[in-house]
């Protein structure tokens, strides 16, 4: 098991240092001690949002949290005897229904002819609504974002799914690159951490 | 500890306020309030800019008239270059003369950090002073900015912010709370905030403590900046936010269908929040279109005063959430 010891240190770090670890490799099971409430909340919101299962117990002043990808939330208190199992939580209400993500890092689909690649993507993007409500999150990047801005052909359709509620992301680094940040008409610019974390949170991932 | 008071204290260091108010005549009274911070963003122009919108806002929140202002400044001088202390200065003095105050004096100090804020005075009619001490029964409350900037802090800290989420927050701190307070004046008003370091929740606690009254909000009217909720979730939240969240535990009820990062973004601690005002009933949603239509486009009923039924059911100086 990972094990990390962020006391003496001020929010975010313990935060930051968990994601760092997180990142560097990927363990099954992670260890943080931390020395205040607030550094021991923070750390086990970040764990639980990336998947965690955690469990916090207390040494002498230091909290010691645990995440693992089995088991059940549990917090231990400083003199209780057996650990009580919180109840299902509300984040199960949503569990049966998938999660996809689809990610377009081009505004053309295939190779061949560039402009039936076009027409493609605009009838994929057109089409893409028979997903249903299982559609979770759209991901623009590289020439991908050129389908966010003004002029483009389904940006009519794009924006349609932004008004019924789906989350459409766009990389801020690819807009900066081609000089498109003021043209973007739809989506929120964004960057790779959030991309990361759709991906992982995500059912399924299509890229284009 | 006691502190020296005489008869024209209207509000004074007994009964924690925004500012302490002072009668010099029977139609005119004195606001006075100071504040000042390190620097929440790392331009020094909106820094400045920032502060003032800051220092300015206490006086707006008691109902007061803000006329003169004097600075307050911490400067490593030997350290930084100068060009940066005039940044904050100019962002300050624009500010000023945003809300139409004029600097009249200021005083500075060598230190290791950055500080900067500023002492405000302002005038009022005795008889029109707002404190945080009169809910009534039946009055709905009324948030004029969205909540989250503390939490968004952190994230900028952290390097997860898109620069577009840093330029609007930033807007957002600086922006004067004198529109609200001016649309505020036409309504029967009972009581009045800002919402600052302690988060929504300790300021509004301070306002149901200090009338002896319950309140109910309405968690899911609270105006919010929407990328605050997942980066509460990842747990980018201020300690202060933990420490309002546990100050006022035993005072909020909290049904467990309200998301924890929701219950984060109402402790969150506020940099020049925005205006907490508990208006008459029926006059709540007028006061929200008046300010949409001043430009406050974030203004929202939040919640109300619940009327004797609930009072008698033991909710009195509670928080509902709802």
């Amino acid at each position: 098991m990972k094990e990390l010891d962020a006391r003496g240190l001020v929010c975010p770090q313990p935060v930051l240092r968990t994601r760092a670890m997180l990142e560097e490799n990927n363990p099954g099971d992670i260890k943080i001690i931390v020395d205040n409430v607030a550094a021991k909340e923070n750390v086990q919101r970040f764990l639980e949002f990336q998947g965690f299962n955690t469990v916090i117990s207390e040494q002498g002043g230091d909290y010691l949290v645990t995440g693992s990808h089995g088991g059940k939330t549990i917090e231990r208190g400083a003199g209780d005897g057996a650990p009580e199992q919180e109840p299902a939580g509300v984040e199960e209400r949503e569990a049966y229904k998938k999660k996809i993500l689809v990610i377009c890092a081009t505004d053309r689909i295939g190779y061949g002819d560039d402009e039936l690649g076009k027409k493609l993507m605009t009838s994929f993007l057109k089409t893409l609504k028979e997903m249903g409500d299982e559609l979770w999150r759209l991901i623009f990047v590289n020439n991908g974002v050129k389908l966010t801005i003004d002029g483009a052909e389904a940006l009519g359709d794009l924006k349609s799914f932004e008004a019924k509620g789906l989350k459409i992301l766009v990389c801020g680094t690819c807009l900066a690159h081609f000089d498109l940040l003021e043209k973007k008409e739809v989506g929120e610019t964004t960057n790779m951490l959030d991309i990361i974390t759709a991906m992982q949170l995500a059912d399924k991932v299509i890229t284009m | 500890m006691t502190f020296p008071t005489d008869e024209n204290v209207i509000v004074g260091l007994d009964r924690a306020d925004d500012a302490g108010v002072y009668k010099i005549s029977e139609d005119c009274a004195l606001i006075q309030t100071v504040d000042f911070f390190t620097p929440v963003v790392d331009d020094p122009y909106w820094f400045g800019q920032i502060a003032a919108a800051n220092a300015l806002s206490d006086v707006y929140a008691m109902g007061g008239t803000p006329k003169t202002a004097m600075n307050l400044v911490a400067f490593p001088a030997s350290e930084m270059d100068l060009a940066v202390l005039r940044e904050i200065i100019k962002g300050g003095i624009d500010k000023l003369k945003e809300a139409g105050v004029v600097l009249v004096g200021g005083h500075s100090v060598e230190d290791k950090e950055i500080k900067y804020g500023l002492s405000v005075t302002g005038t009022i009619h005795p008889l029109r002073v707002l404190t945080k001490k009169n809910l009534r029964k039946g009055d709905r409350l009324v948030l004029t900015k969205a909540l989250g900037t503390g939490i968004v802090n952190t994230a900028i800290k952290g390097g997860v912010a898109s620069a577009a989420l840093v330029e609007s927050v930033t807007r957002l701190m600086a922006t004067l709370n004198r529109d609200a307070a001016m649309v505020m004046a036409d309504f029967d008003v009972g009581a009045c905030t800002d919402v600052t370091g302690f988060g929504f929740i300790g300021h509004l606690a301070e306002m149901v403590g200090g009338s002896g009254m319950g309140a109910r909000i309405f968690s899911r009217q609270v105006p919010i900046i929407k990328e605050a909720m997942e980066f509460a979730a990842m747990g980018f939240i201020p300690g202060g936010a933990h420490k309002n969240r546990q100050f006022r535990e035993s005072m909020i009820i909290l049904p467990d269908t309200i998301e924890r990062s929701l219950m984060d973004i109402l402790a969150d601690p506020q940099t020049s929040g925005g205006l907490l005002i508990s208006v008459r009933g029926n006059q709540a949603d007028e006061l929200v279109s008046s300010l949409k239509d001043k430009g406050v486009g974030d203004a929202a009923v939040v919640g109300e005063i619940p009327g004797d039924d609930l009072h008698e059911q033991g909710s009195a100086e509670h928080i509902w959430i709802v």
